[in-house]
């Protein structure tokens, strides 16, 4: 039977939340910027363990604070993906509260961390700079590159049906 | 033979013929002063050529003279819009009501050839029911043809947007995607206005409706074409509620079979 999983990504604005969906839904890449507004819904039919699963991917508008996101749209959701901009030290600051507040509020529900635009800075460099946080970061991507995109997904794919 | 007899004869012959040209010049002097002077022969021989020059005229003046005419028009309309309306309102309605009158005209002769035409069982059920309802055949059957119809129905977990079953009596997008934004628009707007524990119920747009109907754990959309009235939303959300018993609630986790239930049961709707 065709199963079905929401994945919503959340982090800050311009960490690459739509460029990591278009580069894993449509395999392409745009240095052109373009804010979401309000949310944008994909689709995309995977094989996972000999079975069809429907992701239903929702990329919703950044935020710099998790608590600032429309609740409604987080409901129902089988998997978080957190975005960070590997460039940019502001979007993963305050990390250790956004993923708390995930896990607070959404116990039930997988959550992959992922620093993106990984092609932009040195990314033995990027870890040290992250400390105690380091850890927490599962993946490491560029939707420019392409680097751990597929995987980020599929590996998540991969937890939701077991 | 005289000397005056000869000088006589002799002026004869030499004028004689000048005289006879003059005489000619000045018959047809009279004869053009006669043309001049009576309207029916002038006429006659004027008119022909006014009417050449009036065809030349006629044809060249879209070439020639159309540019500065719809300039003079654009100009005139934009100084004077409310004139125009005027003068052009009662003209456009009663052209428009002229094009409606007989559109509908054409309407009822289609219908009325569609009954002479069909000798069937529905042609006895709308004669009963002109004949029960005073109103006239054509009447019937054009209110059969805007009855309401649900085209599309979805069923769809409330929260994650998932498509639980649908059923579709036309093509459409992606009917996961379509899930996932209904839901989407229904949550920003219920968020949107605050009004409690209020949810969206209606879209409406210009030939159809999208009716939503909330449930526990989940919701029903359903696009209706045709008068959505308050009869049929009625009959329609007591339909809904006895498929719902019957059917969503024991096949809630199971597409496929939910999916035949609803075409089974939409399918005449």
């Amino acid at each position: 039977m065709l199963k079905s999983k929401k994945i919503v990504l959340v982090g800050h604005f311009g960490v690459g939340k739509s460029s990591l969906i278009r580069r894993y839904v449509q395999n392409v890449f745009s240095d052109d910027y373009f804010v979401t507004v309000g949310v944008h819904i994909v689709k995309k039919v995977v094989q996972v363990n000999n079975q069809e699963l429907t992701l239903l991917i929702w990329d919703i508008e950044g935020k710099e604070d998790m608590k600032k996101l429309r609740p409604s749209f987080l409901l129902g959701t089988s998997g978080f993906i957190y975005v960070l901009d590997a460039s940019r030290p502001s979007t993963y600051e305050i990390l250790e509260d956004e993923l708390d507040f995930i896990r607070t509020n959404y116990p039930k529900t997988e959550l992959v961390t992922v620093a993106n635009k990984i092609d932009l800075v040195d990314k033995e460099s990027f870890i040290a700079t992250l400390g105690e946080k380091a850890p927490w970061i599962t993946h490491f991507s560029s939707a420019k590159t392409g680097e751990c995109v597929e995987l980020l997904f599929e590996k998540l794919a991969h937890t939701l049906v077991q | 033979m005289t000397d005056t007899e000869k000088l006589l004869q002799l002026k004869n012959l030499l004028l004689d013929e000048d005289r006879e040209l003059a005489q000619k010049i000045l018959q047809k002097l009279d004869e053009l002063q006669h043309t001049i002077d009576t309207k029916p022969e002038l006429a006659e021989k004027v008119n022909p050529i006014i009417d050449d020059k009036l065809k030349v005229f006629t044809e060249e003046i879209p070439g020639k003279l159309g540019p500065t005419i719809a300039l003079a028009l654009e100009e005139q309309i934009k100084n004077s819009q409310e004139q125009v309306v005027n003068i052009l309102f009662p003209i456009i309605g009663k052209m428009i009501k002229k094009y409606i009158a007989s559109e509908i005209k054409a309407l009822s002769d289609s219908i009325n050839a569609q009954i002479n035409k069909t000798f069937s069982f529905k042609r006895y059920t709308v004669k009963i029911k002109s004949f029960f309802t005073g109103f006239g055949q054509t009447e019937v059957m054009i209110s059969e043809m805007a009855k309401s119809k649900v085209v599309q129905v979805y069923i769809v977990e409330k929260g994650s947007g998932l498509l639980l079953g649908s059923f579709s009596k036309q093509n459409t997008i992606d009917e996961d995607m379509l899930a996932g934004m209904l839901t989407a628009i229904k949550s920003f707007g219920e968020d949107a206005v605050q009004t409690g524990d209020q949810s969206l119920e209606l879209i409406e747009y210009e030939f159809y409706k999208i009716y939503l109907k909330n449930f526990h754990t989940y919701y029903v959309a359903m696009v209706i074409s045709g008068i959505f009235d308050d009869v049929f939303k009625n009959k329609l959300e007591d339909d809904l509620f006895r498929f719902a018993k019957k059917q969503i609630n024991p096949n809630i986790q199971n597409k496929a079979v939910l999916n035949t239930q609803l075409a089974h049961f939409f399918k005449d709707a």
